[in-house]
């Protein structure tokens, strides 16, 4: 277990190997960002540096109202930081970056499709063979435990399915990164514990990277290989650990009964320094 | 006791075990609130008509007034008899759903298409804003010289009625798609154009149908006021030739006619919608 006393310099200490090799799916430099509130300027995102690399699973924790769900749609091109730098795969892109799988805790379902209809959508988008297209949704439906609900409308499921539907319409694109926003945080908690070991399956044995925004302290810790802590607005990086459980790490109830465990929790709590208001 | 407290647990611990109500007995629920509903329905309507038959029926003056059930009745047998009442609700018929389709389909066309440009939306807001406040009977006059008596003038002046709301109901629809679930198309990978193919426009299906549904009475006015400005048939040539004989039974035997068109109309409407949004019937 290693807790950086000061996170900021473990980050850059991170990127600075990070900029040698290109490969490295999603690096960030110093971004910041701010929005104008009756004509002030409000600094949402600070100065934040992180890294993602191939394979690697990075949760994001932070108070709430730290600008978790700006950075995600500046990260994913839906917003332009002032300033700073994204690259991901060592390029600077404008717009949307490709091979990249979006998710949200509304699982913004299109109520007029079905369960495979919705998890078809990108594979259409992209004009990838109706036939084909529907294999491949029927099969990740299936992964997800969804077998025999793909013509269910999401107005008769409930809200596990639809955020497993809303996670299959994610993967079947094969995305190499996913970015998640709080996810699962609707669900209740067997819910919430399925869906994660069947993401960190998914995740896991493809290689993927992944990206979780989330204020679940517990989740992050089980789900990923680093936390980075947030600090409130404007949003820096206030620690990093690294979480080493010693085990295999697609069992969400395994890692809970992990003997470092709720060391990792009590102390991403303490850092989160949050008080009765 | 004891059978209550066993039923109470059976329930507690097996929620999904409890016997699901049969389909056909479900449906026999269904079809029988809708006959009481339809029998309670029917039976207001016989106490109002039994009403109004009762005061004219010894009172020349209020029957000549305001008519009676009775004969509008006669007026509706002999309009069925002469062939003038399948005459006229076809012709008005005709030019209110030649207007309902004209107008609904240039409104919604073009207020899909005002999501596509910030800009244009702009431009043209107080445009539409003004044209909408137009009553459609000022524009009558001008119409009939355009148009002539024909079928076309009563066409235009219910195209007139609808398009505006149509534009209206189908713009609010698409700006009022929401911005996370547009911004999730985009993420996919998704153009300008497939954002609005597949996103927009299903998702304002449901202000369209509203508008649609709205429409049915506006164009079906449109016909009307047309066909009263200059016409040889149709139910509005009838009703405002029967107001002027003060032969008030056949105006409202003409009435009788329009509002059966007008329900008609809805009907299919509410039909094609059903046919249109499956995903809306389950619930």
């Amino acid at each position: 277990m290693t807790r950086e006393a000061n996170g900021v310099s473990a980050t850059q200490r991170v990127t600075a190997g990070a900029d040698v090799a290109p490969a490295v799916p999603l690096v960030v430099r110093h971004v910041a960002k701010s929005y104008e509130v009756d004509g002030r300027l409000v600094p949402v995102i600070g100065d934040l540096s992180m890294t993602l690399d191939t394979g690697q699973v990075v949760s994001i924790v932070g108070p709430s109202g730290c600008g978790k769900t700006t950075l995600l749609n500046t990260l994913c091109g839906l917003l332009t930081p002032d300033s700073g730098r994204i690259s991901w795969y060592g390029q600077e892109i404008t717009g949307q970056p490709q091979n990249v799988g979006y998710m949200l805790q509304k699982d913004l379902l299109l109520p007029w499709r079905t369960a495979l209809g919705n998890v078809m959508l990108g594979l259409e988008i992209r004009g990838v063979a109706a036939g084909e297209a529907r294999d491949s949704s029927h099969a990740m439906l299936d992964q997800l435990g969804l077998h025999g609900f793909a013509d269910h409308y999401p107005s008769t499921l409930s809200g596990g399915m639809r955020q497993r539907v809303a996670l299959a319409r994610t993967l079947v694109n094969e995305p190499a990164v996913l970015l998640l926003d709080e996810p699962f945080a609707s669900l209740d908690f067997q819910n919430k514990l399925l869906i994660e070991s069947d993401t960190a399956k998914l995740v896991r044995e493809r290689g993927r990277s992944l990206l979780l925004i989330t204020h679940d302290i517990e989740e992050a810790v089980s789900l990923a290989d680093r936390v980075i802590v947030l600090s409130k607005r404007p949003t820096r990086v206030k620690a990093v650990y690294d979480i080493a459980l010693g085990i295999e790490r697609t069992d969400m109830m395994a890692a809970r009964d992990s003997r470092d465990f709720s060391k990792y929790v009590r102390q991403i709590w303490a850092d989160l320094d949050v008080v009765l208001q | 006791m004891t059978v209550d407290a066993e039923s109470g647990m059976d329930r507690a611990t097996h929620v999904p075990a409890q016997k699901p109500t049969p389909p056909a007995i479900r449906r026999w629920r269904r079809l029988r609130s809708a006959a009481i509903v339809l029998m309670t329905q029917g039976a207001i309507l016989a106490v109002l008509l039994g009403l109004w038959d009762h005061v004219t029926e010894n009172n020349k003056q209020a029957a000549f007034m305001f008519g009676s059930p009775s004969a509008i009745a006669g007026f509706l047998g002999e309009m069925v008899r002469d062939g003038s009442l399948w005459r006229d609700t076809y012709v008005t018929g005709l030019e209110t759903l030649l207007g309902f389709l004209v107008g609904n389909f240039v409104g919604t066309v073009i207020g899909l298409s005002l999501w596509y440009s910030r800009f244009v939306s702009r431009v043209v807001e107080p445009f539409v804003i003004a044209l909408g406040s137009i009553p459609i009977i000022a524009l009558a006059p001008i119409i009939i010289i355009w148009f002539g008596t024909g079928l076309i003038s009563k066409v235009a002046m219910s195209t007139l009625s609808v398009v505006i709301v149509a534009l209206v109901t189908s713009y609010k629809g698409a700006v009022g798609v929401d911005t996370d679930q547009i911004n999730l198309m985009r993420t996919l990978g998704a153009s300008k154009f497939q954002i609005f193919l597949k996103l927009v426009v299903p998702a304002s299906l449901t202000d369209i149908f509203a508008g649609l549904k709205l429409t049915v009475g506006f164009a079906l006015i449109g016909a009307i006021v047309g066909e009263f400005m200059s016409s040889s048939e149709g139910l509005g040539h009838a009703i405002f030739k029967a107001g002027s004989l003060y032969i008030i039974p056949k105006v409202f035997a003409a009435l009788v006619a329009t509002i059966a068109l007008a329900l008609l109309l809805t009907f299919v409407v509410g039909r094609i919608e059903r046919l249109l949004m499956p995903w809306r019937r389950i619930h």
